[in-house]
């Protein structure tokens, strides 16, 4: 058992631990199509599910007639709102205290709506008798444009909620009123602004987007009658929550419901609510006592589960007339759609949207967002973000930017002039967030010297000289930082459930581990970087770590993947099992060595008794002796279960800036450089962390540059499709330039502060800078997404620019 | 999604046919590919039904369409037609048609159209950005059979100002009616949208 005599670096080395880029483990099967994804799990007897949905965005429905559809072979049930009604089903609870329609009833709220189900012996025979459900509408004037919703005279999308005036946020002044809720000091603001020397404002509106993982959503539903147990594989961020409010829901015991995350194609937020299709689902096997499938199209899914952002926003900056910010007014309204199904820690309807101060000491801020109901599909997700905090970074560096071109000062100069220092950390924001670690200007410099930012700026005045340029040339800076890691849970809590999460340990007699945890990867890598982490602590070699989640039956209770949370989290949950597992190793290991504790020195594997290099026991020893003989007084064996609770959010940030040239006769845009510097703390596994960049700056100028939802005055979705959905592939993504700081998180085991979805959060508000800045000689301040070839030669056009 | 029509449409017929076939509501509705009315449910409120075929495909709208308004002193007509498909499309056309005589040739005069069309569903989300010049088509295969049509009714009788040389070269008035498509085919307005495109490219070119 003795391990070879090599150096401790060797051997540190062998481990590939924390800081290696160890190959994913995930891929071996991924890239073989050996995936295990929702649509490959099979059962027998499994009967088919496909929706009913509604044509229209608001209409009262007359009259559903089942009588074709049940009359085709192979076509075994056709539920609608009626038949689910005695269940008490027809309605649920959202994730943001409102409740939504499984089935309409009696009223469609939005197009693609859910209104009745098919459930029969395939796929197919399903769609065709989809088809044969003959619905009869009543068209309702739909409403799309949520100021106008809030008109006095606007129609009426919630009669549900008639004659309610106390919502789940607080009171409500409209009938498509939602919440409004504030954060930070508005009276401190206000005097900041009444006596500053310099105002700016800017309107803007970031776009309704949709997450679009590559992979749909859906669920296989499996009750046996004769146990009472029900079995869901889901396309779950969030497994044991959706466990809980299945069990609350259907009223089964939360010991006879198993839901299974398997293998899962991308989440970004799409896959964090329990959508309609689900719960179809599950009653449908309750009631015909047979496994259900569901799994919905790339229609359904752009048009039916969980959109992400549409916040029109208006800011407001006041400052010293040398461009140090005096204070921040921020004003939202917030398109929510038919039912309030956005998903926020409950006490956060607008999610950490007051994380809009940014990387920047602001004396005074406020912040105020509207909640409103549309004739659009609900949602409201953390697009690859943490929540709403996408909209936040994108409000305060469009802000600074504006005050910047007021003022006529250089964008990197008023950043550096503004941010908070490296000094004053902790620091305290005005709207209450304790930031816990960084150093802006470090890493501001680094990447201004690593473009040579001086030598770009005088390019782009001599092209801005020349009349006859063919492109207008363009450079945005971004300097954000985000707040990741929900929640401590005294603020931080999804239906009550506080926003823990948890490892389970276990190291095997002969050395080798398993970890079990609350989390899901989505394609993060956590198979490979959890057990890094444990191959640190432990002195276990990452490659005989396995680590299983997504399994209630067998994983402990975790709140999921999603908002940058499983490194911050979970990976603190990892750390801290590991360490209850080395305390006690070290008690056997004494026991071994017949010493003291205190006596012994832990060096990458093994504990050596002070001063002599020849003594020592390795962890697999130690392993071993714990279920063979451990010490009087001991436990047999050698694992540990851990619930993290974080006490804070932790901030990573990072510094982005991005050249781009536009073509002055198409519009088209070519982004020629695009720099991306992250601070994410302890850095795991840089491959994978690389990776995740690359990633998340793609999805970044997707919707910066093409994505969008268009809705027409009827309510209608124009862009359902991946022919209108933009989607970027290899062909038109841009080359990535990557770098690094790392300033660790002080309250967190080992210091990571997760990084995911920092590209995503910083290079959208990057492309807009450079976009904007491309045509700031001409007094332009802000442009909305995206940045289309169409939309941008309509600027060109307008400003008189376009040959 | 909504698409405002506004067309003028000069046809070789004099006024008085052409107001003439525009009054007689079951008339018109032969005029339109597909259409066909297929049953009156009062004075000026009938049901019809129009059939599109995409490749494939085909929708069949089933609707009501009622006449609001008729002045013959002005040849003018409005009427609101609605009509919902199985398959998840709705659509709602408001048009106020006119004939307005052709002060320089009495022989001729001009189909005024204004309309606003509102198409829900999957028409608007998948055909949305196609549908002006879809309708453009249809329109053009529409006045096309409304002309022989009202080209084919018996000429205004000593119709005081009708060009006698137009009398002499009027045909028996028995002749029978033009036969137009039963139903809009899709491949055929995907060809002519194909063509006008280019026509529309080299039309800019030259």
């Amino acid at each position: 058992m003795n391990a070879p005599a090599q150096t401790a670096e060797a051997r540190e080395l062998a481990l590939a631990g924390m800081g290696a880029s160890r190959l994913r483990k995930e891929d071996a099967r991924f890239i073989q199509g050996k995936g295990n994804y929702v649509d490959d799990i099979k059962m027998a007897g499994m009967l088919h599910m496909d929706i009913v949905r509604a044509p229209v965005a608001h209409a009262r429905i007359k009259r559903i007639n089942k009588e074709a559809a049940l009359a085709m072979p192979g076509v075994h049930a056709v539920l609608t709102a009626e038949d689910l009604k005695p269940l008490k089903l027809h309605w649920m609870p959202t994730l943001a205290g409102d409740v939504q329609a499984v089935l309409a009833d009696g009223k469609v709220h939005f197009q693609m709506q859910e209104v009745a189900i098919v459930i029969a012996d395939d796929r197919y025979i399903a769609a065709d008798a989809v088809e044969a459900v003959e619905v009869e509408y009543e068209e309702l004037e739909a409403v799309v444009d949520p100021y106008a919703a809030l008109q006095p005279g606007a129609p009426v999308i919630r009669e549900d909620l008639a004659g309610k005036t106390e919502g789940a946020h607080g009171k409500r002044e409209h009938h498509n009123h939602i919440f409004t809720w504030d954060a930070g000091d508005k009276a401190a603001a206000d005097a900041a602004f009444a006596n500053a020397p310099v105002t700016v404002t800017q309107h803007m509106h970031y776009p309704r987007v949709h997450p679009c993982p590559l992979e749909t959503c859906g669920c296989v539903a499996s009750f046996d009658p004769v146990r009472g147990e029900l079995t869901t594989y889901i396309t779950s961020q969030a497994p044991h929550v959706v466990r809980t409010v299945v069990s609350m829901l259907s009223g089964i015991p939360e010991s006879k419901v198993r839901i299974v995350s398997p293998d899962i194609g991308g989440g970004f937020g799409n896959k964090v609510g329990v959508y309609p299709g689900y719960v179809c689902a599950i009653v449908a096997s309750i009631v015909l006592g047979r496994p259900v499938k569901w799994v919905e199209d790339r229609i359904e899914n752009i048009s039916s589960t969980a959109f992400a952002r549409d916040y029109h926003m208006d800011g407001e900056l006041a400052a010293t007339p040398d461009g140090k910010i005096l204070g921040l007014r921020v004003n939202v309204v917030a398109d929510h759609g038919a039912f309030d199904a956005c998903a926020d820690p409950t006490k956060f309807p607008a999610g950490l949207f007051h994380i809009c101060s940014g990387s920047y000491d602001i004396p005074a801020a406020h912040c105020s967002v509207k909640g409103v109901y549309t004739n659009k599909t609900p949602g409201g997700v953390a697009y690859r973000c943490s929540f709403r905090v996408t909209e936040a970074v994108y409000l305060i560096e469009r802000m600074v930017d504006v005050l910047a071109q007021k003022l006529n000062m250089d964008k990197a100069e008023i950043r550096a002039k503004n941010f908070i220092q490296k000094e004053q950390f902790p620091y305290t924001s005005a709207f209450g967030f304790e930031y816990d670690s960084g150093d802006y200007q470090t890493a501001l410099t680094k990447v201004l010297d690593a473009v040579d930012y001086k030598a770009l700026r005088a390019e782009q005045a001599a092209k801005r000289a020349d009349p006859n340029s063919p492109t207008l040339m363009g450079i945005g800076l971004v300097t954000f930082t985000e707040v990741v890691g929900a929640g401590p849970s005294k603020i931080c809590d999804i239906l009550g459930v506080g926003m823990f999460d948890s490892c389970e340990i276990r190291v095997h007699p002969t050395g080798s581990a398993i970890a079990r945890m609350g989390t899901i990867t989505q394609g993060q890598g956590h198979q490979t970087t959890y057990a890094q982490i444990i191959a640190t602590e432990l002195g276990i070699p990452s490659e005989v770590i396995q680590v299983e989640e997504g399994d209630t039956s067998t994983a402990p209770y975790g709140l999921g993947t999603y908002g940058s949370r499983s490194t911050p989290v979970a990976g603190a949950a990892i750390a801290m099992a590991a360490r209850k597992i080395h305390a006690k190793a070290r008690k056997i290991a004494a026991h071994m060595l017949e010493v003291n504790e205190a006596d012994l020195d832990w060096e990458v594997d093994r504990f050596k008794v002070k001063g002599d290099d020849s003594k020592f026991k390795t962890m697999a020893e130690v392993a071993w002796q714990a279920y063979h003989q451990p010490p009087a007084g001991l436990e047999p064996g050698l694992e540990a279960v851990h619930y993290y609770d974080p006490p804070n959010f932790t901030y990573p940030f990072g510094i982005y800036l991005c050249v781009l040239d536009i073509d002055r006769a198409t519009g088209e845009t070519k982004v020629r450089r695009f720099y991306a510097l992250d601070d994410c703390g302890t850095r795991i596994n840089p491959m994978i962390i690389e990776g995740q960049i690359h990633g998340g700056l793609t999805e970044g100028f997707a919707v910066a540059m093409g994505q969008q939802m268009p809705y027409d005055a009827q309510g209608n979705l124009l862009g359902n499709t991946l022919m209108d959905y933009f989607l970027p592939t290899a062909v038109e993504t841009p080359h990535w330039e990557t770098d690094h700081t790392v300033t660790p998180s002080p309250h967190h085991p080992i210091g990571a502060k997760g990084v995911a979805e920092s590209p995503h959060v910083g290079s959208i508000p990057t492309f807009t800078a450079a976009i904007v800045d491309a045509f700031a000689h001409k007094g332009v301040t802000h442009l909305d997404m995206p940045h289309s070839a169409f939309r941008v030669w309509k600027t060109l056009k307008q400003l008189d620019l376009a040959l | 999604m909504e698409v405002k029509l506004d067309k003028q449409y000069p046809l070789d017929v004099d006024a008085e046919r052409a107001w003439q076939l525009l009054a007689d509501l079951k008339a018109v509705a032969g005029c339109m590919p597909g259409a066909e009315i297929t049953e009156q449910l009062a004075e000026g409120s009938y049901k019809g039904a129009v059939k599109v075929k995409v490749g494939p495909a085909v929708a069949q709208f089933a609707g009501q369409v009622d006449v609001l308004e008729m002045v013959p002193a002005e040849r003018k007509m409005v009427m609101l037609g609605k009509g919902a498909d199985k398959g998840g499309s709705s659509a709602t056309m408001n048009l106020t048609a006119v004939i307005t005589p052709d002060a320089a040739n009495p022989a001729h005069c001009v189909l005024n159209g204004t309309a606003a069309v509102i198409v829900n569903g999957k028409f608007a989300q998948f055909g949305g950005r196609m549908m002006v010049q879809v309708s453009d088509m249809i329109l053009a295969q529409f006045v096309e059979n409304f002309r022989q049509t009202a080209l084919s009714l018996p000429a205004p009788a000593a119709a005081g100002g009708a060009a006698p040389a137009a009398s002499a070269d009027a045909p028996a008035p028995a002749a029978a009616p033009p036969k137009v498509a039963g139903e809009l085919n899709g491949l055929a307005i995907f060809w002519a949208l194909v063509k006008g495109w280019f026509a529309g490219l080299f039309g800019k070119r030259a």
